[in-house]
């Protein structure tokens, strides 16, 4: 990716996916260029702006494929509710469970669909704590904090993650690797303090478990890596 | 499955099919699941099948036991039913080679459920030993000293002495059981070996002195099914549960018999506020308008309750057949579930119970040739507490917002669209079924004068075994708590009992000996609720329980009306003051003013209740917030603990600060 190691009095066209995908290089590029020439010769300027073209042309071949796409999604999720007086939060159910929450463009949609005002929309969806206006982590840690984990330590186990994550309660690493949320109840009174990671229950769970857990997540996702 | 006609429930209900002899259960809840039931599922059937052994391995609900998640019945080997607590994937096939081939228990496992029994019938097999006193340090000991004189007198073969998980006596020195008959003595020292030994297992004589008298203070209406049979199954229902033949009873009846006979039961609604369940329907029942709904409020939004998610996940058909028969009762053709989106697993076996009833003729149109048609569906929550408040869930499942509005008028009249509307809690429609197939005076036996019935619990908190509990009406927290959920962590001192969510209060321990009721309850400043019931020992500070409550209604208020959007902020601001020491002396009679205009002006039960927690703190423990407004929060906690010690706080600075 250093542009540096393409000379470019050797190769005055530089090849496309050295920058095709980081508009930085792309500068850096460019500037190397004009450092050791004096000027950006045509030839270089042209083959840019046809790959910029090229790579406009696919994005919006992308955008168009991606309305088309959410189009359908509101339009299957509303005819499975369709006739059915008061379906919206049932429609928003379906939504967050394909999305994990329901983005703008959606929640635009399926007010043209339904044909009631996007404001209608927002004021349930923000109303509910279930329905979600932010994409959510890679991974999910939920701390339960129904009265019983309360009691039995729930504020350290969330102590423990602000130090381990940086984030706290409704809160996403800058990474996008983990999302940190508290909910009231899961119902696993019995084996309070609890924490679900990723769908997975963990009960009676001590501050100091949660490295484990957090490692246990990162090795997890390493190994479906490859 | 073809429809059922009513000779074949007839025919289910006057010879209902005989139980398979031998089983493993499974207890798979979201609990159990949590706990790695379903690890422990696929680890039977492999044992099971390596061993070549036929034993029907069934999925069932939870009986309530969450403390000994994942637990696992078996009947089998010639053995009654034994319980298995925290059977992991591993202890899995310890089991199937111990009970299931050579009729052997394993140590530290079984969970007892035989209690009081008197007589000894059969020769002993096993004998469960445990040390239910402080400490729990005398089992191996007894275990050794049994097993050491049954192998003197020859008798090692037949007699295995095993390390019990729990045998339901608490407190009561070393217990030891005997089965199969399920003689209980406790208090047993160690020159009683001997004598158990001789006179009960080769002599079958009980022993009066030593025996454990006291019936299992626990009667399962409501969890009867819960465990026993597996919920996804329509079949099982039908044949091992009795299951909709209280539907068949009501549909024999007119609307108004049945109606009759729930007031003849005195059922009052299990959400909350008690308001009879008869008199709701009624009130449904003679509006005019037409159509009319019932709904079924499973919004279980009190942190630290899980009754109604494992009613739903462990026995949905009772619920639905309660639904049926309320359908019925107040002339409604359609029905609601409305669940909270957090019990996906609830919400899965609902949606396959109404999938099963429709193929079998028990939800559409003319059912059980009838003429009665109704059909029901699912509305899901989506975390609003304030969504459990009757017209506020009405308002959710019509897609809006979940604000509540002014009552009257009442859903009874303007309920769903505007139509007549019955709303019944989960608990209130898993008792409709069982006081119809067996009468409401039956019903009406259990509880006391004005709260009949049982009650489920979810108790939880500082508690040994946190657990589902269901007593009759009437019963003390006491006996709750320390009988039947085997008192306090830790063995510490129980400061309080928290009842009833966040809308309850706290019952301090000198009232612990109240029988429990609607109205013994509400004179103590808390409330039945949904009967979340959350212990707390001596190290728990009851400013910080109320804040706890407070924010959680702080955050859950809809903003409609000042006094609950205002009031509630205001008191928490207060009560963050007082607990972080900065409070001031004028701080408590600020709050109590504030609780009493929230109780007065709120539109609805969420802000009418808020105030609850904060109240019953402030009533009861006086002297904590006095503390935590004089020195702190260090300094209240270093009170309490004199307190709790029952030592003077001044001699008992000096160690406090030493540590």
């Amino acid at each position: 990716m250093n542009p540096s190691s393409h000379p470019p009095g050797d190769a005055p066209v530089p090849s496309p996916e050295n920058w095709k995908n980081d508009e930085a290089a792309l500068l850096t590029m460019l500037e190397e260029i004009e450092r050791k020439h004096g000027y950006i010769p045509h030839q270089i300027g042209d083959e840019v702006s046809r790959l910029l073209e090229v790579k406009l042309e696919r994005l919006k071949r992308a955008q168009a494929k991606l309305e088309t796409g959410i189009r359908r999604d509101v339009q299957q999720h509303v005819a499975r509710w369709r006739g059915e007086e008061g379906n919206l939060i049932m429609i928003l159910h379906a939504i967050q469970n394909q999305y994990g929450y329901v983005p703008r463009e959606v929640a635009m949609e399926l007010a043209r669909e339904l044909g009631v005002r996007l404001a209608r929309i927002y004021e349930v969806i923000t109303f509910y704590h279930y329905f979600k206006l932010q994409p959510p982590g890679k991974h999910n840690v939920t701390v339960c904090n129904g009265t019983a984990c309360y009691l039995k330590g729930a504020a350290g186990l969330l102590n423990e993650l602000r130090a381990q994550l940086g984030v706290g309660e409704g809160q996403t690493t800058p990474d996008r690797e983990f999302h940190v949320d508290v909910v009231r109840c899961i119902g696993c009174c019995g084996m309070s303090p609890a924490v679900v990671c990723d769908g997975k229950t963990h009960g009676r769970v001590k501050p100091t478990d949660i490295a484990g857990l957090l490692a246990g997540i990162r090795s997890q996702a390493k190994e479906a890596k490859p | 499955m073809k429809p059922l006609t009513p000779a074949d429930l007839e025919k289910l209900a006057t010879q209902p099919p005989v139980p398979a002899p031998e089983y493993v259960r499974v207890q798979l809840d979201t609990g159990g699941i949590a706990a790695g039931a379903e690890e422990t599922l696929g680890a039977f059937r492999l044992a099971l099948s390596a061993a070549n052994l036929a034993v029907p391995v069934q999925r069932v609900g939870s009986h309530g036991r969450s403390w000994a998640d994942p637990v696992v019945e078996i009947a089998a080997g010639g053995l009654p039913p034994i319980l298995y607590g925290s059977v992991s994937a591993a202890v899995a096939p310890q089991i199937v080679a111990a009970h299931l081939q050579q009729r052997r228990l394993i140590d530290d496992h079984v969970v007892s459920t035989a209690r009081a029994a008197t007589a000894i019938a059969a020769p002993v097999t096993h004998l469960l030993v445990l040390d239910t006193g402080v400490g729990e340090a005398k089992t191996q000991f007894f275990q050794f000293s049994f097993a050491e004189e049954l192998k003197r007198r020859g008798l090692a073969e037949q007699v295995q002495v095993v390390r019990a998980l729990d045998l339901g006596v608490y407190d009561e020195g070393v217990a030891v059981q005997l089965l199969p008959s399920g003689v209980t003595y406790t208090n047993v020292l160690a020159p009683d070996v001997l004598r158990i030994i001789e006179q009960s297992i080769e002599g079958r004589k009980v022993i009066d002195d030593l025996l454990w008298k006291h019936p299992d203070p626990q009667v399962r209406i409501v969890l009867r099914n819960c465990g026993a049979i597996d919920p996804e199954e329509l079949q099982d229902y039908l044949s091992f549960a009795q299951g909709y033949q209280g539907l068949r009873k009501a549909l024999a009846k007119t609307p108004e018999q049945v109606i009759e006979e729930m007031k003849v039961s005195g059922l009052r609604g299990r959400g909350g506020a008690g308001f009879p369940t008869w008199l709701k329907w009624n009130n449904t029942r003679i509006q005019k308008a037409e159509p009319r709904y019932i709904i079924c409020n499973g919004d279980e939004g009190d942190p630290g309750a899980f009754m109604d998610r494992s009613v739903l996940e462990s026995d949905p058909h009772s619920v639905l057949e309660g639904l049926l028969i309320g359908g019925y009762a107040i002339g409604a053709s359609m029905g609601y579930f409305y669940i909270r989106a957090e019990y996906p697993k609830a919400v899965e076996r609902v949606e396959r119970a109404i999938a099963q009833a429709r193929e079998a003729g028990l939800l559409g149109k003319n059912i059980l040739g009838t003429g009665f048609s109704f059909d029901a569906k699912i509305r899901l929550g989506a975390g609003a507490f304030v969504c459990g408040e009757e017209t506020a869930l009405i308002a959710s499942i019509e897609g809006k917002r979940g604000s509540p509005s002014p009552r009257p008028p009442y859903p009874s009249v303007r309920g769903l669209w505007g139509q007549p509307t019955a709303i019944n809690n989960v608990e209130t429609l898993a008792n409709v079924s069982a006081i119809l197939l067996r009468g409401g005076a039956w019903y009406a036996g259990y509880g006391t004068e004005t709260s009949k019935g049982t009650k489920v619990f979810a108790v939880t908190g500082k508690v040994k075994l946190a657990q589902l509990v269901e007593v009759p009406m009437g019963t003390t927290l006491r006996t709750i708590v320390f009988d039947v959920c085997g008192g306090v962590l830790e063995d510490k001192e129980i400061k309080a009992v928290q009842t009833g969510g966040p809308s309850g209060g706290v019952i301090p321990d000198k009232h612990l000996d109240t029988p429990v009721a609607y109205e013994t309850l509400q004179q103590l400043g808390s409330i039945m609720g949904s009967g979340g019931m959350i212990v707390m020992d001596s190290t728990d500070s009851m400013v910080d329980v109320a804040k706890f409550f407070l924010k959680f209604c702080v955050d859950e208020s809809c903003g409609k009306c000042a006094p609950c959007r205002i009031g509630g902020y205001q008191m928490l601001q207060v009560l963050d003051r007082i607990s972080r020491g900065r409070g001031n002396i004028d701080d408590r009679a600020t709050l109590r003013r504030i609780c009493q205009a929230m109780q007065k002006a709120s539109l609805c039960g969420l802000g009418q209740t808020a105030p609850n927690p904060v109240l019953s703190t402030l009533r009861y423990f006086d002297d904590e917030y006095q503390a935590y407004i004089e020195g702190g929060p260090s300094y209240a906690r270093k009170m309490a603990r004199a307190a709790a010690g029952g030592v003077e706080p001044a001699r008992a600075a000096v160690p406090a600060t030493a540590d």
